[in-house]
């Protein structure tokens, strides 16, 4: 009787210990989770808090108790007011990619087709250029584009992205060509069809997705570019990233308010392309550093 | 045909991005101040002779090697700890991973921002609830010994997740069977961690690492946002270093050799991380 009894002692206290230990990593868990989220969070929710702060309450001890103002969003839609950087990011960001794709695609699909010697070393030389430092380019680049007077010009900025850009396109591109039966490719040429016309009417449909991560991620690489708008552009053509240096460049007159504003404005079109991108996301991050 | 689909993007990376290194290397071996010198003059190594005696170059290589060493390390610690924590079967696991990651994509000027606005002694939290706490009074980024810690921060919270990544993929590489045989023999613990999953993720390890240091070493944006160098010269990384020979003093042959020697450094290190990844490539 008692020897059952206290058989039955040791297993629920058994029982119990494993349940306490289960809740112990259940509760670890949780407070990783919760300690991440915060982590990440906390400082953005402070941007977007500055952002929407009315400027008299901007100093003196940080409060959440204050009515949130939208007018510097109402501002980023006029080109006199934040505008302007923000539409040069678009603008230069956007055809930098386009140029980048239309190029670095065509030799994609050059590269995976063409078999000659020291083929894989012209690729390596290429994706190498993306590896570069950027202060390494920077002082001929400055050079270059003053003696085409094009210091301070959207225009300036395009020719550059693109040129950054290409090696990426083209790695992402490549990987992706391979996946496709080359037979296809092949028999449409011997039927008489011309490279162009294949290019187009077949390989393009099929390469969508591998064209749209590879766009979308040169979109992100130029958005998130500084030091070249930086030394290139001043007043019409400097990005939204530029803008930002300027508010906070006089460190006694620090403009909060539009610094914030234009921070949370770059910042929501690369999280909304990350949500699309996820599969690629690491791969493209790290390209030409990591293969495969 | 394929030629003349090859040679435009070809030629492109050649004109804006082969040549402007190259003569970036060329520069070098000259003086030239883009403010008042006409042309160029060939001055052979006299820009690497003037890089060895001068005051500020060491002292930048030695803070860019501080600064790259400390989050190297930090973000290895920290990220293999967020792997270890993601690869815990949790609930919304894509959704809490895909949230980590964001700073990773964010501009950089963005994260420079985000830190100078919480570091900063007017508006931002870090000061006054540090004040709260009756903790010392510091303005962060503008402080010699405090302004490279501000830097540290904001660069481990961008960063992190990429190695947490990183690493997490080669975590679910592990077959689960040698875990299982591993437990069978009565591993468990800090002993399956360190004979059993360690060496499985060493080489990502190596990496990891290695992507991150060369990384670390060109950092640019976050400093010029943050502290602009300074207070004095407290955070010149060797970019910023650059950076202002060339367009703050415009001695653009002396800026140009300090590339070169930056870039052979990173040689160097980029030969390591090459034997690392076919380590990999092998594993």
């Amino acid at each position: 009787m008692s020897a059952v009894a206290a058989n039955k002692a040791t297993t629920a206290s058994r029982r119990s210990r494993i349940r306490w230990k289960a809740r112990a990593r259940g509760a670890g868990l949780a407070a990783g989770v919760i300690a991440v989220l915060l982590w990440t969070l906390l400082p953005l929710f402070y941007l977007v808090v500055v952002s929407v702060k009315p400027e008299d309450m901007m100093l003196g001890p940080p409060s959440l108790a204050f009515h949130p103002t939208l007018a510097r969003y109402q501002e980023l839609l006029q080109w006199d007011q934040l505008g302007q950087p923000m539409w040069n990011s678009v603008a230069s960001s956007g055809l930098g990619t386009l140029g980048a794709v239309i190029l670095g695609g065509m030799a994609a699909l050059a590269f995976t087709l063409m078999n000659f010697r020291g083929k894989s070393a012209l690729f390596f030389v290429v994706l190498l250029t993306r590896m570069f430092p950027a202060v390494t380019t920077v002082i001929p680049i400055y050079l270059i584009v003053r003696m085409l007077g094009l210091l301070d010009s959207v225009t300036a900025l395009v020719l550059l992205f693109i040129g950054f850009q290409i090696p990426l396109v083209m790695w992402i591109l490549s990987t992706y060509l391979q996946t496709l039966p080359k037979e296809l490719v092949e028999a449409a040429s011997l039927d008489g069809a011309s490279l162009p016309v294949i290019a187009v009417r077949i390989i393009l449909p099929l390469a969508a997705p591998g064209l749209l991560s590879a766009a979308i991620l040169s979109f992100i690489f130029n958005w998130n570019e500084f030091l070249f708008p930086l030394v290139l552009t001043s007043f019409d053509a400097k990005t939204g990233a530029v803008a930002m240096m300027n508010y906070l460049e006089s460190e006694k007159n620090v403009l909060w308010g539009p610094l914030s504003t234009v921070g949370v404005a770059m910042t929501i079109p690369v999280v909304l392309f990350m949500v699309l991108l996820r599969r690629h996301l690491v791969r493209g991050l790290t390209a030409g550093m990591l293969k495969g | 045909m394929l030629l003349i689909f090859l040679l435009p993007a070809l030629l492109y990376v050649t004109v804006w991005r082969i040549v402007p290194a190259l003569y970036t290397a060329y520069l070098s071996f000259t003086a030239y101040n883009l403010a008042y010198d006409p042309s160029l003059d060939w001055v052979g190594f006299a820009n690497y002779a003037r890089l060895a005696q001068e005051s500020g170059f060491l002292p930048s290589f030695t803070v860019t090697m501080e600064f790259t060493i400390i989050v190297t390390v930090a973000e290895l610690g920290l990220g293999l700890s967020a792997a270890l924590l993601f690869n815990r079967g949790m609930p919304m696991r894509n959704l809490v991973l895909g949230i980590f990651l964001i700073p990773i994509v964010l501009p950089p000027v963005v994260v420079g921002t985000i830190w100078y606005i919480l570091f900063n002694q007017f508006v931002g939290p870090i000061p006054y609830l540090l004040q709260l706490a009756h903790g010392p009074y510091v303005p962060w980024l503008t402080t010699p010994g405090t302004a490279l810690f501000g830097l540290v921060i904001s660069d481990i919270w961008e960063w992190t997740p990429l190695m947490a990544l990183l690493l997490l993929s080669a975590l679910q590489a592990i077959p689960n069977d040698m875990l299982e045989a591993a437990m069978v023999d009565g591993a468990s613990g800090f002993k399956l961690f360190r004979f059993i999953t360690l060496p499985q993720i060493a080489a990502m390890m190596a990496v990891a690492v290695g992507l991150r240091f060369m990384d670390a070493f060109r950092e640019l944006d976050k400093v010029i946002i943050m502290t602009g160098g300074g207070p004095g010269t407290a955070t010149d990384f060797l970019s910023m270093h650059i950076y202002r020979a060339a367009f703050k003093f415009f001695t653009l042959g002396y800026a140009a050799a300090i590339v070169v020697t930056a870039l052979a450094f990173l040689g160097v290190i980029y030969g390591f991380y090459f034997r690392a990844l076919r380590g990999l490539a092998t594993a």
